[in-house]
């Protein structure tokens, strides 16, 4: 009993400690201006105010931004889901030659060192006239987020029993209708962790998206935001509102599926 | 029809092939037609995901190693000249006492952060087993609230909580009592800029860990704690004769995989202090991009890429052989 009040205390610790920088993000963003930078011991916010929000969402860039770091991830992501699919089907559904070295090859690609082929991948989109194009961005978060994609939706399909489609072909129904009207719905939890997964990953991506753009206008958030200084000066509050933006789509999707997330990378992507 | 192309799928060894209803004895003409678009069916849905990969992965590895041979500045790239220097680049990376103080820093920041981010996750995941419930939901709560910060936000916090005259932390210690953190700078040296961002990245790599760790201790069998039980095992030998061994091989790829996204971690460093002070928190990440793009010496800066994955290879092969052997055996 003693053994469990301890560990009891240990994790409350823990909880506090992993919650805290969220929590003071968020009342950093909370408090009236002024009353941010102190010398005062202020852990609880006494008034609270949304100017930060205003301030921060009207900062020039930061509406644009957001904008573009929506585009790319969502593009390249639903590009990644889309193939992804259709290599996962291909390599969990059909006997054919040379199907080893196709998942041995999308295990391999999937622990591909992106940030050292920074160098080549620069000079490839400057040769592809990209340089400074969102759609740069695009190709490299599809690059990145692919093999996840299909080594994981491969472990997906793996998990549906292959009866569920030859029945429905026994039916009547064509390979693609079999795919549409079974495997389809059964691969939403899978679809919805893995897309997801792949979103937090390009959402976060910092590296390419500072060294492929240059202008201010095809910004993605991460960079404005570790440009905050210019655009705060030594306003955090206006900074901690702005991570606060930043944050509300990762977490909204996250809380959505995190359950099922860890399932899928325990058991899609990774089991040993 | 169906039935006949559901035989010609040749589904994954294991399944049952449905039997054939007699009426499809007269198909022998479609059957060949199916057959000729079945087999190369599975190869025109890899086309896209394969053309993809060999375009934007494959090749760029090519062409790091190629670009490593080449003498490449920003006049060259320019003029479009293509100017061979054999082992120069790596002669000039391998001569500067810089490149190997900063591998080894790095290592031994990946070590340190790989090693503290697992330890931890283990010791969470084990203590998430003997929560009460309530408990057990709040931590779970707010290590979704760490994982789910995007990186960049979650850096803005830190340095705002690290700020050196209204930071939380030192306002905090000053009220503890501990006056000469008024006005510290967490900032004024190397190590001590490392041990802000290692902190960081272990703080938001623990999620993750904790999670898949609890995941698979959650899927040990009952039964085999209850006979170590009625054996007498302490709480020590149980964890070594049940847990460990139910545990090992996941406990194996996270680590593995840590190391692959702990290593060549740039964003928090770069953001922090852009390696410095002085150079003092620069990694082989960050050094790549200074050489690279900072100065525009593209063939030097593909050589500490091309050193890097030799760097990463070498931590990772062990594993990387069992784990392809593993799974080539599973397919």
């Amino acid at each position: 009993m003693l053994r469990k009040s301890a560990a009891n205390v240990v994790g409350l610790v823990l909880a506090l400690f992993f919650l805290f920088p969220t929590y003071w993000m968020i009342t950093s963003a909370l408090k009236p201006k002024g009353t941010t930078i102190t010398s005062d011991y202020d852990l609880v916010p006494f008034s609270v105010t949304l100017t930060n929000f205003a301030t921060a969402w009207t900062k020039p860039g930061f509406l644009s931004a957001l904008g573009n770091s929506l585009l790319v991830t969502l593009t390249a992501v639903v590009a990644a889901i889309i193939i992804g699919i259709t290599a996962a089907v291909a390599m969990s559904r059909f006997a054919f030659r040379g199907r080893k070295s196709f998942v041995l090859l999308m295990l391999v690609a999937q622990m591909a060192p992106f940030e050292a082929l920074l160098i080549p991948m620069f000079l490839m989109m400057r040769d592809l006239q990209l340089y400074e194009h969102l759609s740069s961005l695009v190709l490299v978060y599809f690059a990145v987020t692919l093999p996840f994609c299909a080594w994981t939706l491969r472990g997906f399909v793996n998990g549906i029993p292959v009866e569920l489609e030859e029945a429905a072909m026994v039916d009547g129904c064509g390979r693609w209708g079999a795919f549409q009207k079974v495997t389809l719905p059964l691969l939403g939890p899978g679809l919805v962790a893995t897309s997801v997964f792949a979103f937090i990953t390009a959402w976060n991506e910092f590296l390419f998206a500072k060294v492929l753009i240059r202008s201010q206008d095809s910004e993605t958030l991460p960079v404005w935001l570790s440009g905050f200084q210019t655009a705060f000066g030594t306003d955090w509050g206006g900074a901690m509102a702005a991570s606060v933006l930043f944050t509300v789509p990762a977490l909204v999707f996250f809380l959505i599926v995190q359950r099922k997330m860890v399932a899928g990378v325990t058991a899609g992507a990774v089991k040993g | 029809m169906t039935a006949v192309e559901t035989t010609e799928t040749a589904a994954p060894a294991g399944s049952i092939p449905p039997a054939l209803p007699p009426a499809v004895t007269g198909g022998a003409r479609k059957r060949r037609r199916g057959g000729a678009f079945d087999r190369a069916l599975p190869y025109l849905l890899l086309a896209p995901a394969l053309i993809a990969i060999l375009w934007l992965i494959g090749w760029p590895v090519v062409s790091v190693f190629v670009t490593s041979f080449r003498q490449l500045n920003l006049g060259e790239l320019v003029r479009g000249e293509i100017v061979w220097t054999g082992f120069d680049n790596y002669a000039t990376v391998l001569q500067d006492e810089r490149f190997w103080t900063v591998s080894l820093r790095t290592v031994v920041f990946t070590a340190a952060v790989v090693g503290a981010s697992v330890g931890m996750g283990l010791g969470i995941a084990l203590l998430m087993r003997v929560l009460t419930p309530w408990v057990r939901i709040a931590l779970q709560i707010a290590m979704l609230c760490a994982w789910a910060m995007p990186i960049l936000a979650s850096t803005t916090v830190y340095q705002w909580m690290f700020d050196q005259n209204y930071g939380i932390l030192n306002k905090t210690l000053v009220q503890l009592g501990f006056d000469s953190f008024a006005g510290y700078s967490w900032f004024s040296s190397g190590t001590s800029t490392l041990s802000v961002v290692g902190l960081l990245i272990v703080w938001q790599a623990i999620p993750f860990l904790a999670f898949s760790l609890y995941a698979g201790l959650v899927g040990i069998p009952r039964d085999l704690y209850e006979a170590a039980g009625i054996d007498g095992a302490t709480g020590w030998q149980t964890f070594r004769a049940v847990t460990w061994p139910e545990i090992r091989s996941l406990l194996m790829m996270v680590t593995f995989l840590s190391t692959l996204w702990d290593f060549k971690v740039f964003a928090q460093i770069w953001v922090f202090r852009e390696g410095g002070p002085s150079g003092e928190s620069t990694t082989l990440a960050v050094l790549q991009y200074l050489e690279g793009i900072a100065k525009s010496h593209f063939g030097v800066a593909a050589a500490i890429s091309v050193l890097m994955m030799v760097i990463l290879g070498l931590i990772t092969f062990q594993y990387l052989r069992r784990l392809l052997q593993t799974e080539e055996g599973k397919i």
